[in-house]
């Protein structure tokens, strides 16, 4: 399977998809762990990719959705964006109503936490 | 030319921004992933232009990549700021 098909297939799959350098529970980047921090924070079920760990897939994904930048966020295979805006939708409230409409499950009350630790 | 000088002057001609802040924060990632020693590592972008209005979040970022071009492969992380 080429990376292009692997990329389609993973964030079809799966409901939330988070591309990043290193784990969720092991980030290996700043960007990276500010978007998984969010997502584990929040109770959010989500597919992790480490694309350091395949080159191919490094380079797919950022073809794959014309986005030159790690990590990337994908919800009911919809790129959503990369740590600047999901940071933004966090904090604006956004990224509740997005997975709300899409029917993911989250930890509300924990979303309100982040807002009030950065208002 | 320096790095943000470079940023500064594509974005201007870019979008004739009515506000714009290039801020070289490589310093606060010395040793980091990412730190190349260069100094011009990692920057932060303030940008505030017209041409925003009609684009979404992801559209904004991606108008911002295609005019940095080849900068973005240049300099390991860029933070943006757009409306």
């Amino acid at each position: 399977m080429s990376a292009a098909e692997q990329i389609k297939e993973t964030v079809e799959k799966n409901d939330v998809v988070l591309f990043m350098k290193g784990t969720k529970m092991m980030p290996q980047c700043g960007f990276s762990s500010r978007v998984a921090g969010v997502l584990n924070f929040m109770g959010i079920e989500y597919q992790d990719v480490n694309v350091l760990a395949d080159a191919e897939i490094r380079q797919g994904i950022k073809d794959f959705s014309d986005w030159p930048t790690i990590p990337q966020l994908y919800v009911k295979g919809e790129f959503v964006g990369g740590c600047d805006i999901v940071t933004e939708m966090t904090l604006s409230g956004e990224l509740d109503q997005l997975l709300e409409a899409k029917g993911v499950a989250f930890d509300k009350a924990a979303a309100e936490k982040i807002r009030e630790a950065n208002a | 030319m320096a790095v943000k000088d470079e940023i500064e002057a594509r974005l201007s001609a870019a979008f004739a921004p009515e506000r714009l802040e290039v801020v070289n924060e490589s310093h606060r990632h010395s040793g980091h992933s990412g730190d190349d020693g260069s100094g011009e590592s990692h920057f932060k972008i303030l940008i505030r232009a017209a041409a925003f209005a009609p684009m979404n979040r992801v559209a904004r970022h991606r108008a911002v990549h295609q005019a940095l071009g080849d900068l973005n492969a240049r300099v390991h992380a860029i933070a943006l700021d757009i409306a």
